[in-house]
């Protein structure tokens, strides 16, 4: 891990910038996350999808489907795309582990 | 990638040739063309040797001693095992005929990328130890010392070959460029060089069954939500059953349609076609995976990730298999699966339940492509379509280079297109069919840090997109392959804006005209169909 990453950050991050310790995720490290990815506020809407996700994450040991997180917490079915711009910045605020480049290339469809 | 080139720069391509030779030339490793160094953790979990971390951008890849050795060896013993090797070391007259046939060199303009160049990096070596001349007059007889700066020229170019197998096409000969890099990358991973993008889903499927490492309830929890996407559509509820004992066929599909879009849409598609017929079929969360990226690293790798497909088959007590959209997926169902796992004496020739065809062509392996299946019902009227429901859609069709070259499945998709679709249009004929251009990330190359190379490789395939974008407003690019429905998203993104991707199935299942359904306003991907009353002004 590189210290321009963990700048300002109370928690360890790897490389790419994803939390290492999952459990050491609470609302206020998300909020810190969210500044860092220049996301900007973490609104009610996107905490929720954050927090779906990581419930999610804990009993399925995986990322979920990301139509299936719209849905379940009652948004517009692009509610990811729209709130975060790119899906891998959720991921990294609602502080699950990196993805494999195979999950990645089903959660982009942007070129990098 | 470093930098995000725009199109126009990416399309500048300098085709002239370096007045230098290309033998001693070491090999120059260029951010976004070539993709991570594996990871011990991946190699370990399938015995792999010498996992180690390392970086292609060090010096020292941290090989064994004796690595020379170990290639040397390892050539000898393949040179004997495969004829098919010795014949493409041997043949070669360097006409030229395929140089200009890769997407890869059309795309880079490297000259290592033209398939005959990209061989010689092997072939030279070949001549230096295994031939009498390369013995004895060295380079003058075309011969090459094996150095590391040659080995890490394998492993660039061979990773930045995706197996497609055009230029075979094209060579006189009929050398099968694909199996030398597939030796090539057989051999740089008995020293553990191979890249991420392949050891990690390899590992994960033979740890959990599939390339994307879902396990079994988050198998089950993902077609629930397919189901009940389904059901908000149609309002039909499926019930598909998975590892059910006694069903009459095992479906199997490639992992990501069960988890990425536009992907799940197509396994949305599977689940609603097999409802609509009765089929009695299962899915199985231990064999998850059609897909096989064994197949880039070793045979052998390939046929221990093949054989749990047969043998859920016979744990299941199965009679015979259909398998999903895949691409690579076929090429070793097809061709390989039967010498590696085979005789399946235990299952039964297909014959469709529904139609009564006697699938012939799959009387070995016993398992057929669901492009031969749907064609089948359709051809016999078993289908109640509306095709008026994809006239929101301008349709042309993308042959995955596997299941084109490399088992001839060409007419089966178009004829079920055209007969889910009213608006379909072929691209240019020299970039369909045999001749089908690759999507640039096959082979296990779809990763994000290769993004340059992939989009100088989708190049030529876009470039045919675009043709048919700017002639019939095509809108929407079809297939028959996962690694299609992962990779052309942000090729088309890049390179031909306003064109989508779609797998053959999400079309047929637009279309699909269900017992007992509601009226359909929405399309699988839940967007409002257009007005039909506008269209019947029209």
């Amino acid at each position: 891990m590189s210290d321009d990453v963990n700048k300002g950050m109370p928690v360890d991050l790897d490389e790419e910038g994803y939390l290492i310790d999952y459990h050491q995720w609470d609302e206020a490290i998300a909020h810190a996350l969210a500044e860092k990815e220049g996301v900007g506020e973490l609104t009610p809407d996107r905490m929720e999808i954050i927090k779906f996700m990581r419930t999610y994450y804990e009993k399925y040991n995986y990322y979920p489907i990301l139509r299936h997180v719209c849905k379940n917490v009652h948004q517009e079915k692009e509610c990811i795309n729209e709130e975060f711009i790119d899906p891998l910045k959720a991921v990294k605020i609602a502080g699950l582990p990196q993805p494999t480049g195979e999950v990645v290339a089903y959660l982009k469809d942007e070129v990098a | 990638m470093a930098k995000k080139p725009t199109p126009e720069e990416l399309s500048k391509i300098n085709y002239s040739l370096p007045y230098t030779g290309w033998m001693y030339n070491p090999v120059e490793f260029k951010d976004g063309m070539f993709c991570n160094a594996s990871k011990p953790e991946s190699l370990n979990t399938v015995d792999f040797p010498n996992a180690r971390k390392w970086s292609v951008k060090d010096e020292d890849w941290n090989l064994p001693e004796n690595w020379k050795e170990i290639v040397l060896e390892a050539m000898k013993e393949r040179l004997e095992k495969y004829r098919s090797f010795r014949l493409f070391m041997d043949i070669c007259v360097r006409c030229g005929a395929c140089a200009d046939k890769c997407h890869f060199f059309l795309g880079t303009g490297d000259p290592k990328n033209m398939p005959v160049l990209r061989a010689e990096l092997i072939r030279s070596v070949y001549r230096r130890y295994f031939t009498k001349s390369g013995q004895m007059l060295g380079n003058l007889a075309g011969g090459r010392e094996l150095t590391l700066d040659v080995l890490k020229e394998w492993w660039y170019y061979f990773y930045q070959c995706s197996e497609c197998r055009r230029c075979s096409v094209f060579c006189p000969y009929g050398i099968d460029q694909a199996e030398i890099t597939m030796i090539g990358r057989e051999i740089l991973n008995l020293l553990g060089l191979n890249i991420e993008w392949i050891a990690g889903p390899v590992a994960n499927c033979f740890m959990k069954g599939n390339h994307l490492g879902l396990e079994p309830h988050t198998i089950k929890s993902n077609f629930e939500f397919m189901i009940d996407d389904i059901e908000e559509i149609t309002g039909v509820k499926v019930d598909p059953s998975f590892n059910r004992k006694g069903a009459e066929v095992l479906f199997v599909a490639p992992s990501g349609d069960m988890f990425g879009d536009p992907g799940t849409y197509t396994c949305m598609g599977y689940m609603m076609l097999f409802h609509e017929i009765g089929l009695d079929y299962t899915w199985s969360t231990y064999a998850s995976e059609g897909g096989n990226f064994g197949f880039f690293t070793s045979n052998e790798m390939a046929k221990r990730l093949n054989s749990k497909i047969y043998a859920e088959a016979q744990r299941l007590g199965v009679k015979w298999i259909i398998g999903g959209e895949c691409g690579h997926m076929w090429r070793v169902m097809h061709q390989y699966m039967d010498t590696w796992n085979g005789p399946a004496d235990f299952l039964e020739v297909p014959v469709s339940p529904i139609t009564g065809t006697k699938f012939e062509n799959a009387g070995s392996t016993k398992m057929i492509h669901i492009a031969e299946f749907t064609a089948d019902l359709i051809k016999h009227g078993k289908l109640n379509l509306d095709p008026s429901r994809n006239d929101h859609l301008k349709v042309t069709f993308h042959d995955s280079c596997n299941t084109s070259r490399g088992m001839g499945i060409l007419d089966e998709p178009r004829y079920v297109i055209k007969n889910v679709c009213n608006n379909f249009h072929e691209m240019p004929e020299d970039t369909i069919r045999e001749k089908t251009f690759c999507c640039g990330s096959g082979s296990g190359l779809n990763a994000s840090e290769n993004m340059e190379l992939r989009l100088r490789g989708g190049f030529p395939r876009a470039n045919a997109v675009k043709h048919v974008q700017q002639h019939h407003g095509v809108n929407m690019l079809a297939n028959i392959c996962a690694i299609d429905r992962a990779a052309l998203p942000p090729l088309m993104n890049y390179w031909v804006p306003g064109v989508d991707v779609a797998g053959m199935h999400e079309l047929v299942a637009n279309a699909l005209v269900m017992k007992g359904e509601k009226e359909r306003t929405q399309d699988m991907r839940l967007e409002d169909l257009p007005e039909k009353e506008g269209a019947e002004d029209v």
